[in-house]
């Protein structure tokens, strides 16, 4: 009976030991990936950055045409929200909070008499939602890793027909924002109607002067920036999103590594008392069995 | 005495910065030129190839449109940045590349829109990647 559990208990080691294999591969893969996202996000920061500048600054030149465009709608009957998450699994609560947070906005404005359309990036979003009772429209998959500027533009383009359309007053976007590799934060943003970024970009080349002239005027130049800020910000959050996904995901599988080299050794504790046990008693047996012999003669 | 910077920046890459002597480009309100100490100026850039002089010779770049803003990075310093969604430097062009898209695209647009006269939502793309590759055709040629 001893030996039997034992082998049981080799058994089990021996799984954990493989699957700590592949959740130390993960945490190598995902640690891996981490520097590229977060040089991609350093490489989109000056293009970001720029186009927030000329929309300050050209809210700033027209304040009277600006404020046409950027207006925000005092009744919002139908709002476009926009989910990004990742396409795999394994990451932490990297997927479940940005979909938290997706879900708990929806709600909100469902209570507000808003009818809200979703769409969503990342294989993740689809399931959760529907689970939840919320249909996604549009589902963008395959580049939540590596997600490129035309993916941005792609999807860019499809949330904003609607808005083009004058079927929706609002489009959001539930996001992860990468602030540092230590800290990550989920945020909801505008992103049409445009509005002025409130905060001075980071240090900003451009000193501020007193007047600036527009080719072509404002109110043209807004019209057709618009889709392209719109882009400049998705892409800013899919890369966001992407260098959380790869933290959050290196984060857990090192805790999952962790965690399996903990049972292993109480495994192998349990499994070595096991063994001990079981030539203890079969000892003993010897033992009992050389002195009944003995005391049979 | 003044100086000019020049940035010239995607969402992918910087695909230049350092100084210049001038740049030119082209806005929807005609072609400009950017010297040291222009005044501060906000505006589109049209598909098109963007020039930069520096001291070490001209840089062109084929520019899928953008905008441009002009203003001063400190004292006597006129900076440019060029913000441009897709743009490349002419000298990296792959012109083989650039005419087999070229090709292609002419092809498929032919065929779809024979299928399909009256939407053109669904050529847009096609209709933009071919702007893009003949531009750049244009832009090597020079």
């Amino acid at each position: 009976m001893a030996g039997g559990q034992e082998r049981v208990l080799r058994r089990r080691i021996k799984s954990v030991d493989n699957t700590r294999k592949i959740t130390k591969a993960m945490e190598l893969i995902a640690a891996s990936q981490i520097p590229r996202a977060q040089s991609r996000i350093a490489a989109n920061r000056p293009y970001r950055d720029g186009m927030r500048r000329i929309i300050i600054e050209a809210a700033k030149g027209d304040p009277v045409a600006a404020k046409k465009l950027l207006v925000q709608p005092e009744h919002v009957a139908s709002a476009a929200v926009l989910v990004i998450t990742g396409d795999r699994g394994l990451s932490g609560a990297y997927n479940a909070s940005t979909l938290r947070a997706a879900e708990r906005l929806v709600r909100r404005l469902q209570s507000e008499g808003t009818t809200v359309r979703l769409f969503a990036v990342g294989k993740k979003a689809t399931a959760f939602l529907r689970f939840r009772g919320l249909s996604v429209e549009e589902t963008f998959v395959g580049f939540a890793d590596r997600p490129t500027f035309a993916d941005a533009r792609e999807v860019a383009g499809v949330i904003a027909a609607p808005f083009i359309d004058g079927e929706v007053q609002q489009i959001l976007m539930v996001s992860t924002v990468f602030h540092s590799s230590a800290s990550q934060s989920v945020e909801v943003a505008q992103l049409l109607p445009l509005t002025a970024p409130e905060a001075p970009v980071e240090e900003a080349p451009h000193k501020l002067v007193g007047y600036t002239e527009f080719e072509p005027e404002v109110e043209e130049l807004l019209f057709f920036l618009a889709p392209r800020a719109l882009e400049s910000e998705i892409f800013t959050a899919l890369l966001d999103g992407a260098a959380s996904f790869h933290i959050s995901q290196q984060r857990a599988m090192a805790a999952a590594t962790e965690n399996a080299d903990d049972l292993a050794l109480n495994l192998k504790r349990i499994m070595n008392r096991a063994r001990q046990d079981s030539i203890t008693t079969e000892i003993m047996e010897i033992v009992g069995g050389a002195e009944a012999l003995r005391s049979g003669k | 005495m003044a100086t000019l910077r020049v940035e010239i920046v995607t969402p992918e890459a910087a695909l230049f910065a350092g100084e210049a002597t001038s740049v030119v480009a082209r806005s929807s309100a005609g072609e400009f030129m950017v010297l040291p100490g222009h005044t501060a100026t906000v505006g589109d850039v049209v598909p098109g190839v963007v020039r930069v002089q520096t001291p070490e010779g001209e840089i062109a770049f084929a520019v899928h449109g953008g905008y441009f803003q002009v203003g001063t990075a400190g004292e006597g310093v006129t900076l440019v940045t060029v913000l441009a969604g897709v743009a490349e430097n002419v000298a990296d062009i792959d012109v083989a590349r650039a005419q087999a898209a070229k090709d292609r695209l002419e092809a498929e647009l032919a065929s779809s829109t024979a299928a399909n006269p009256d939407d053109h939502a669904p050529h847009l793309a096609a209709h933009a990647a071919l702007a893009r590759a003949e531009l750049r055709l244009r832009a090597a040629a020079k």
